[in-house]
């Protein structure tokens, strides 16, 4: 690891001072377990880090008005337990604390989570770095050095939204729920202050897989707003992966359904795990509205959601486990009480 | 006469444990003592041609770099030696690169951040060889026929059956994983050398050391004092050993090396992938007659871990005529090595498989089917199984889990939630082994004991043994009692591995205190004094008696002490010269399979062993359930992966090689026959923590087939092979 | 004993023949020239007092910081890199708390920093200014145990005693985060740290132990 400064502001307004005059080579860092984790692994180079968990009046979580509202540098266990959610938006608080553990719950912030670096092996394993061995090529990592994981070890790869250049999951389960529930983040930089949809936060892989977010350089995470609505009781985040606990999906779907009898409104779904972003997906949600759920009618609307999925040499079986999974995540959510 | 039950006590090492006292290898600190980080090869076959450390000489804090140049040539094992004295050197930095990952360079600095910066500067260029072979598959892979095993005539058996059933079976390359990564803290000081290092083989790193280094063994000491998981990983010599050493005689500094997860991976041994091809006949009365049976593995170039398959499934079922072939596939890799139960945990996954397999095809109960093969007699020597308590486990362990609540066909117990529900049994059996040893003991009037033997502690809970059999027999305090293992400046110290520790401490425990008794009762010649041994000592002004003892397992001849002394090596059985004797475990499992996703969960298993007596019984339930959860994490979770394009292994740390988390564990219920093996040993005391392991994989990937008709025969079982 | 002179002797011929550094031989002393077999060996190496790591930094990429551990504040240049475990272990000695994986996969260097637990092997030590870390060296005090402690020895809760400290540290964050209420939860809630020798079911057994005594205290 190469060495850096470290500063810590006590305001945005210090944070982006700090980035202005650092340069390009800076990086905020908030909880850290994603960038220093990646930093150890000689992925990414900052040699100037701002630490940004100081900033004060960053971590409310605001559930009262009409709409609800996450201050940046609320930690990921905080939000997961608020017990407004856990009552009423039952998926955020599922996607957090089935996320990792305990212990970087604690320390990441729910700004953070949204920008996590992807678990692709190529990618985190290929600067021949001490702790990590090998060297592969990665455009994610070295633009245009190629893409060691496509005709490789793929079964952890993406199905959906994967280019010729990178095939990497979007690793988050956070952003998924919060895709399905149409959130926005607040954005502050350099240019002053905006609001994107989080879907417009990802960018798909295309030739440039090295860019992964639409944030301009100094700009930081402030908030995140999730519209209220009544589909958020009838929500679950359901995650499968390769054990029990503290491990990435390899298929999770958010869904929340509003429902009229066993008639289904509106329904919000997303998928994680299997997409090279937070993948929503609005052909099941389509489907769904106005038909009586079932067990046959979800897995149907499961299908439709990985409509458009390929497959490479060992993750095939994710386009069946996503389709399942989307199925079960309705049941669930279908038999919780509006 | 066989020694009585033993009484629970807790374990040993617990308090200093859970204090966050006890001290492994990598919280070492001495003064001035620099921080090594090792440099790893980045292709998977061919040569280095250059390494720059210019870069990383300039950087603040980094004091040296050692490369192939700072190494003298080993010393090759002598004429004429055999066993582990026979090993050629482990490499230090040598130019040829035989795997991914071996080291080029070791960077010295005053700190660790320093001294991975210093690292990731090195710039090495390398003439990479033209192709290697990753894979057994790969062209190149050189297939090596090992030693056979049979007993009567398997063929000829084969040709009357009435009923044959023939499969094939996979087990993949896995690593173990203990928590605490490979480690070496090295001293030079006035002439001679101390390695601090997490090993099971204490004696076996001094030999190796002096080899790598030149040196005479005699000015080098190993301390092993706590290992923090070894599961056979730690038992054979490691890479970095020398490597640190050498540093430490270069720079007159200590200097402490704790090895990154992902170089343990490509360093370290692993359990190689090997294949299991079976077959099993059954004569018209549905009882097994015949079996032949292929295995082999993969292997490194130089490799010498064998393809011993066949180490306990001849002695499993009573059936005489047995023909088992072995081979080695060398391949491009690093060594492949001991993981816990290395032989039978594959052997008996693939072969508890067929019998399962032939106990569907004859329609009969998997348990009744078992229990109808008792053996008696070891097919291969022709010797008596001493003591053998197979069909108690089996039976008892039935009861215990409610076997009898099981209907016989799969797919056939399912929730109301449609839940595919399975039971399935498999057994195991693990080798009797025991060292010989050698042990000091020293009684003091101050109230105080010191025990140096060999043995060493890496969990399994052999001080609590110790402990245990010592305080039965002397009448010492408890609380003053300091036991000294894994020191080769106190006592040679055997190679802990085989679940041999037990058995082969327990005579040391034996002899030593009869010694002892015998020495007091000299020292009092006849006087009657009140009190514990210190008392006694304190009473007629003896600050101490020390006696020494040397023990030899049933048959084994005097010279086997020379091979302990010098290698670590010593050993033993399963043959001795008038029995065979195995331990045994019967395990019985409930898997639960989504009707949907198709995630597997194991709620519960049952555990019954036969391991003799039963010294530390909390240390032995520990000890069991622990090879389950490994059995588990075997059966459904744990594989290194090669991407053949690239050589080494991809998903090479612990998020991506999936251990099981505590989420992954239901209730394991562990009993024991605890009945005394008669000729092992006095106490009557076989081994236990690997044969904790050995059938428990089976007997879930029995339980998922009876859970859902699917016969899977490659481990691990994921999601994608049950959708 | 030894002749002093004559270990020296062969001490110098075998520093001559491997062209190793005399420094430590120089500074050491006597030394014992066979292999002793009786116990009068090697003094075994112990945890020396604090301070063993240097900087080795520019001081533009180092951090001064005041932090409090176990209940004593303590003011240190660090390395602006350096992680909060490799602050504790190699700057303060306390070695309780492990390096399993240096990346958060492991659990085994579990902290509580504010009294949350964490991984501190992912918190960068700089993160600790101005604030408490208890580590499992400060969690009980002086020589008594804390009860989840003596639960974990009372349940067998440990085989190697390598990820103990780090078990036991987010064992007790879980009782107080309240989510010790069932065994699944527990299992949920202890995910975080691998034990590979498997004490699973020793670790829930000794929280629900452990857990009913800490509410009672």
């Amino acid at each position: 690891m190469q060495p850096f400064t470290y500063t810590m502001p006590r305001t945005v307004a210090e944070a982006i001072a700090a980035f202005r005059q650092a340069g390009p080579d800076a990086s905020y860092i908030a909880g850290g377990t994603s960038l220093y984790d990646v930093m150890k692994l000689d992925i990414v180079r900052p040699r100037h880090l701002i630490d940004v968990s100081a900033i004060e009046g960053l971590d409310a979580i605001e559930t009262g008005r009409d709409q609800l509202r996450f201050g940046a540098l609320a930690r990921m266990s905080a939000v997961a337990t608020d017990k407004t959610l856990l009552r009423d938006y039952p998926v955020l608080a599922e996607s957090l604390w089935k996320a990792a553990s305990q212990q970087l719950r604690n320390m990441a912030t729910v700004g953070g989570n949204l920008l996590q670096r992807t678990r692709c092996l190529y990618f985190r394993n290929g600067t021949g770095n001490p702790s990590s061995v090998g060297l592969y090529p990665c455009n994610k990592r070295e633009p245009g050095s190629g893409c060691a994981a496509i005709g490789g070890l793929d079964r952890g790869q993406a199905v959906l939204g994967q280019s010729d250049a990178c095939t990497a999951v979007s690793p988050g389960d956070w952003p998924v729920a919060l895709t399905a529930m149409d959130a926005t983040v607040e954005l502050a930089g350099p240019d002053g202050s905006r609001a994107m949809p989080i879907a417009e936060l990802y960018r798909l892989p295309g030739d440039t897989p090295h860019l992964e977010f639409m944030l301009q350089p100094g700009e930081i995470i402030t908030a995140i707003i999730v519209p209220k609505t009544p589909a958020g009781r009838r929500s679950t985040y359901h995650k499968i992966r390769d054990r029990e606990s503290y491990a990435f999906a390899l298929a999770s779907a958010a869904v929340a359904l509003d429902m009229d009898g066993d008639h289904v409104r509106r329904a919000h779904v997303a998928l994680g795990g299997v997409g090279t972003r937070p993948w929503r997906a609005r052909a099941a949600e389509q489907l769904l509205v106005g038909q009586r759920l079932t067990p046959e009618s979800a897995l149907t609307a499961g299908r439709a959601a990985l409509e458009g999925a390929r497959a490479g040499k060992h993750n095939g079986f994710k386009v069946d486990l996503g389709a399942r999974t989307v199925a079960d995540a309705l049941m669930i959510a279908a038999e919780r009480s509006a | 006469m066989p020694a009585a039950p033993f009484a629970e006590r807790a374990r040993f090492d617990a308090r200093d444990k859970v204090l966050g006292r006890t001290q492994f290898t990598a919280d070492i600190q001495l003064p001035d003592m620099l921080y090594a980080m090792s440099v790893p090869a980045t292709i998977a076959k061919g040569r280095v041609r250059s390494v720059a450390i210019d870069e990383a000489m300039k950087i603040p804090g980094v004091v040296r770099v050692l490369t192939a140049k700072d190494f003298l040539a080993p010393i090759p094992p002598p004429r004429g030696a055999t066993g582990m004295a026979a090993a050629p050197a482990v490499p230090t930095i040598v130019p040829d690169i035989a795997y991914r990952g071996a080291p080029v360079a070791l960077v010295l600095a005053e700190s660790i951040e320093a001294a991975v910066q210093g690292a990731e500067a090195i710039q090495a260029t390398y003439a990479p060889s033209a192709s290697f072979s990753p894979l057994i598959t790969s062209e190149g892979a050189a297939r090596e026929p090992s030693e056979p095993v049979k007993a009567g005539n398997a063929a000829e058996a084969m040709a009357r059956a009435a009923t044959i059933v023939e499969a094939e079976y996979e087990c993949p390359a896995q690593h173990h994983n203990p928590i605490e990564t490979l480690s070496t803290t090295a001293v030079w000081s006035g002439g001679r050398l101390t390695i601090y290092e997490a090993t099971q083989g204490a004696q076996v790193v001094k030999a190796n050391a002096a080899k790598s280094l030149a040196l005479d063994p005699a000015i080098i000491d190993v301390k092993s004092s706590y290992i923090g998981g070894g599961f056979g990983q730690k038992g054979t010599a490691q890479r970095q050993t020398a490597l640190v050493a050498r540093a430490a005689m270069l720079t007159g500094r200590p200097v402490k090396l704790v090895m990154p997860r992902g170089q343990v991976f490509h360093n370290a041994t692993f359990r190689p992938l090997s294949r299991h091809k079976i077959r099993i006949g059954a004569d018209a009365s549905g009882k097994m007659v015949a079996i032949e049976y292929d295995a082999d593995h993969q292997q490194s170039r130089g490799g010498q871990f064998p393809p011993q398959y066949h180490e306990s499934q001849p002695q499993m079922y009573g059936v005489a005529d047995y023909d088992g072939t072995t081979a080695n596939v060398r391949i491009d890799t690093q060594a492949p090595g001991y993981m816990r139960a290395p032989h039978p945990h594959p052997a008996s996954f693939a072969f508890e498989g067929v019998v399962d397999e032939l106990a569907y095809k004859l329609g009969k109960d998997p348990v009744a089917f078992r229990l109808a093969h008792d053996a008696k007699v070891d097919p291969v020597s022709g010797h008596p199984l001493s003591s053998r308590f197979l069909n108690e486990c089996i039976a008892q362990g039935a009861e215990r889990f409610g076997w009898s609540r099981r209907s016989q066909a799969p797919g056939s117990m399912v929730l109301a939630d449609g839940t595919q529900v399975g039971f399935g049994v498999a057994c195991g059996a693990y080798p009797a082994i025991t060292s010989a040893n050698i042990a000091r003991l020293r009684v003091s009037a101050d109230g105080s004991t010191r025990f140096a033997v060999s043995a060493h502690e890496m969990g399994q809970g052999i001080r609590t043994v110790i402990a245990q059999a010592l305080l039965r027999q002397l009448d010492i305090d408890p609380a003053k009692l300091d036991l000294q293992i894994g020191d080769t400046s106190l006592v040679p110290q055997h190679l802990t591995a085989g679940s041999w520790g037990t058995a082969s401490v327990l005579p040391a425990i034996d002899a030593v205190a009869a010694k002892m008794k015998a020495a007091i009762e000299e020292l009092l010649a006849g006087r009657q004094i009140d009190g514990n041994l210190h008392r006694k000592l304190a009473t007629v002004r003896r600050p101490y008696i020390e006696v020494e003892v040397s023990t030899l397992a049933p048959g084994q001849e005097e010279r086997a002490l020379l091979g302990l002394r010098a290698a670590g090596y010593a050993l033993a059985g399963p043959e001795y010269p008038a029995f065979t004797t195995f331990s045994y475990i019967a395990h019985f499992a409930e898997v639960h399979v989504e009707p949907r996703t198709r995630r597997v969960r194991v709620p519960r298993v049952v555990s019954i062993a036969d391991c003799g007596r039963v010294v530390s019984l909390r240390t032995a339930v520990s000890q069991v359930r622990g090879g389950v959860v490994w059995a588990i994490g075997s059966a459904l979770r744990e594989e290194t992966e090669v991407d053949p394009r690239f050589g080494g292994w991809l998903n090479n740390d612990l998020a991506d090689y999936v251990v099981p988390v505590n989420a992954d564990i239901g209730d394991i219920d562990v009993s024991f026959i605890d009945r005394p093996d008669p000729l092992l040993n006095a106490t009557g005391s076989k081994g236990l923590g690997e044969v904790a392991m050995v059938g428990a994989a089976g007997a879930v990937a029995n339980a998922i087939y009876h859970a859902t008709g699917r016969r899977l025969r490659r481990m691990p079982i994921r999601i994608e092979h049950l959708l | 004993m030894t002749n002093y002179a004559d270990d020296e002797d062969q001490a110098a011929k075998v520093d001559a023949r491997q062209n190793v550094s005399r420094r430590s031989a120089l500074k050491g002393g006597a030394a014992l020239a066979v292999l002793p077999l009786t116990f009068e060996g090697p003094a075994e190496a112990q945890p020396t007092a604090p301070m063993v790591a240097g900087v080795a930094v520019e001081p533009a990429h180092s951090v001064l910081l005041s932090t409090s551990v176990n209940g004593k504040v303590v003011e240190f240049r660090v390395d602006a890199r350096s992680s909060l475990l490799d602050f504790l272990r190699e700057r303060l000695a306390l070695t309780g708390a492990k390096k399993g994986c240096d990346h958060g996969q492991c659990g085994a260097c579990t902290v509580h920093l504010d009294g949350r637990r964490v991984a501190s092997c992912l918190t960068l030590a700089a993160k600790a200014q101005g604030r408490e870390v208890i580590t499992i060296e400060g969690l009980s005090d002086g020589e008594g145990l804390h009860p989840m402690q003596q639960a974990f020895i009372d349940h067998d809760a440990l085989q190697c005693g390598y990820c103990t400290p780090g078990q036991i540290m987010a064992a007790v964050a879980l009782v107080n985060e309240g989510n010790a209420t069932s065994k699944e939860r527990i299992r949920e809630y202890m995910s975080g740290n691998i034990c590979r020798c498997g004490a699973y079911v020793g670790i829930v057994a000794a929280i629900e132990d452990a857990a009913s005594k800490m509410r009672r205290a």
